[in-house]
């Protein structure tokens, strides 16, 4: 049986390693819609990690500001230029 | 092409877990408390023996954000301001706010699930803002979950919705206004009293300090408000929510001019 903080640091890694795909998919990814959607998927994962290393607070404000505001301006400013990323 | 990102794919991840493996030792949050944060855990709420240095808030975070460093929170909150204005500065002359038909937007559905949601965001951001000097949370926590709200609206219904229930960018730079004035009066009001019954005070003081003669209220009617921190998170909430508010109301307005040039 795991203990319990030995449990917690290894869900911390887990879900650094997960935000660390997040976000080379996101710099990797030609359309840039999806790219929006890979970084809010990693500022989920560092939410978790904020909550997990009790820090509260700043889990509050991550949220609504990185997955909501950042992407809903991005995609607004998506729809104003271009969709695909060229070379 | 493709094996060299999976290689180096691969390398990011072995290298974040070996950095995690053998930083085990190190990385790890120690189990007990540096000095200065005993420091702020003894001084956050301790009415008993430190009348005199407490911030009479449950919420360390509150109390050093708004308390003990509170001139930087300041300076951040006119940060935040002069960007936005910096923000409509670049949308000056795009944004034509007039009525337009509200026929468009996603369907019924949508629609009505967006129409019940819409107090419950704001009941949480209200009670994430008002709760701040309780529970985590606090004014930019609040205001930013407040935010989120004419975002959602402006996508589910149309761009003009908010502007044709008359919440127009105007309108927001006051409340916004409004709420950095509260903030500023919030910081010098103990002072003032100070000087309007001639006791020595600071600007910015919350709870009584050593050498001065006037405090803020811990305490209205037995609920405990921390002074000065709950008017600063109500403040903070209003100003936050309307910042983040115009900016999206501009940029979408500018949005609509440019098609409309287009055509």
């Amino acid at each position: 049986m795991i203990p319990g903080e030995t449990g917690i640091y290894l869900l911390m890694a887990v879900v650094s390693l997960i935000s660390v795909i997040a976000v080379y998919m996101a710099v990797k990814e030609r359309d840039l819609v999806r790219a929006v959607i890979y970084s809010a998927l990693q500022s989920g994962l560092y939410t978790v990690l904020y909550f997990l290393l009790l820090a509260p607070d700043i889990g509050l404000v991550y949220i609504p500001v990185a997955v909501g505001l950042i992407p809903g301006v991005l995609l607004i400013l998506i729809s104003k230029t271009e969709r695909w990323e060229k070379e | 092409m493709r094996l060299v990102e999976i290689v180096v794919l691969i390398a990011i991840a072995l290298a974040i877990a070996f950095l995690i493996t053998v930083g085990f030792k190190y990385i790890i949050p120690l189990t007990s408390v540096r000095k200065i944060a005993e420091f702020y855990l003894y001084a956050t709420y301790n009415s008993f023996k430190l009348e005199n240095y407490t911030a009479m808030s449950p919420e360390a975070v509150t109390a050093i954000v708004w308390d003990f460093r509170g001139l930087d929170t300041l300076f951040e909150t006119s940060v935040f301001y002069l960007a936005l204005i910096a923000g409509l500065a670049l949308t000056r002359g795009l944004i034509i706010e007039r009525a337009e038909s509200s026929g468009y937007g996603l369907s019924v559905i949508v629609k009505t699930v967006t129409r019940i949601t819409a107090p419950m965001i704001v009941a949480v951001g209200a009670s994430i803002a008002l709760h701040g000097h309780l529970t985590p949370g606090g004014g930019f926590q609040g205001g930013s979950v407040i935010a989120v709200l004419p975002m959602v609206l402006i996508v589910v219904f149309s761009a003009g919705f908010l502007v044709l229930r008359g919440v127009t960018t105007s309108k927001l730079i006051i409340m916004r206004s409004l709420g950095l004035f509260g903030i500023g009066l919030t910081a010098i009001v103990v002072f003032l009293a100070g000087l309007a019954t001639s006791v020595p005070a600071y600007v910015f003081q919350n709870m009584i300090k050593p050498g001065t003669g006037v405090s803020m209220p811990s305490h209205i009617s037995g609920v405990l408000i921390s002074g000065t921190l709950w008017f600063f998170n109500l403040f903070e909430m209003f100003a936050v929510a309307a910042g983040f508010s115009i900016a999206f109301i501009a940029l979408m307005l500018a949005k609509t001019l440019e098609t409309e040039k287009g055509d």
